[in-house]
């Protein structure tokens, strides 16, 4: 796993190259298309750190690329790489038929496995098995939520998405602190 | 037939262990679970933990951009802000 800073110099020279091409591209820019812009570069340039290793980072530059507008600056900041992120992408879909296919399996054993643990403490309190099926049900429902807020999490199994999450947290933070490194120097620097 | 079901019994032996170190992993990321001392944090409660914290992070990224876009006035970020930053980020 790459260091966090070796990750924050990555984040910091691409997104700097990304704000760069879409000053070229707009002149004049409102506060909010400027927003718009520094948030899009920052988070292709988080993406394209991983260099297309990881799930997520390849989601997030698809999503990106679905709206004409920003799929040139996207095409611009990963040059020769975009192709390459493109046609992994083009599996993702490919891939989640098996992963849907395991998916059924892992569930069905699960509920094998909850069966079998049923029967054996079904001399148990009945509170203890309304707890664990609770239990349960709340797993399922953040599991979903996760997978909404990793970008191309709906393709993943859950093993997947663990590790794809560990990663997301490790980027985002990265890119977090850079960002609020640029702020506060700005910030200084404007006082002066 | 029975090659699915020996398939099935690999998954789930698997996945179970595996769950757990990755789950354990995460753990050690999530600023407030660090704190506790207790190993028994459940997985629904890190899951929990997992999403808060992502949601926090995705809304700090939106807030710096907003506040980067008034302070610099061009997009161009300045050269010599992006040293500064490069050195302490070194």
């Amino acid at each position: 796993m790459r260091s966090p800073s070796s990750l924050k110099q990555e984040f910091l020279k691409k997104w700097m190259m990304g704000l760069h091409i879409y000053g070229s591209l707009k002149k004049k820019m409102s506060l909010l298309e400027r927003k718009k812009a520094i948030k899009l570069s920052a988070d292709i340039a988080m993406a394209s750190a991983r260099n297309g290793t990881t799930c997520w980072s390849r989601a997030l530059v698809a999503n990106a690329s679905k709206d004409e507008q920003d799929k040139i600056l996207v095409q611009h900041i990963l040059g020769t790489e975009s192709e390459r992120l493109m046609k992994k992408v083009s599996v993702l879909p490919l891939m989640s038929n098996k992963r849907i296919r395991s998916k059924k399996v892992l569930r069905r054993s699960y509920g094998s496995i909850r069966r079998a643990k049923k029967s054996n403490i079904a001399a148990s309190p009945p509170n203890k098995v309304l707890a664990i099926s609770i239990a349960k049900r709340l797993v399922r429902k953040r599991t979903l939520l996760l997978k909404s807020l990793v970008p191309g999490g709906e393709f993943m199994d859950e093993i997947a998405l663990i590790e794809e999450t560990l990663d997301y947290i490790l980027s985002l933070r990265a890119q977090v602190d850079v960002m609020r490194s640029l702020a506060n120097a700005s910030e200084l620097n404007n006082k002066n | 037939m029975s090659s699915r079901r020996s398939r099935q019994s690999g998954v789930s032996r698997i996945s179970d262990d595996q769950i757990i170190e990755l789950v354990s992993k995460l753990r050690q990321h999530l600023p407030e679970i660090r704190e506790r001392r207790s190993d028994k944090v459940s997985a629904s409660k890190v899951l929990q933990e997992t999403c808060s914290y992502i949601k926090n992070l995705h809304k700090e990224v939106d807030d710096l951009s907003e506040r980067l876009s008034q302070l610099l006035s061009t997009i161009d970020a300045d050269s010599a802000e992006a040293a500064i930053i490069r050195s302490l980020i070194m």
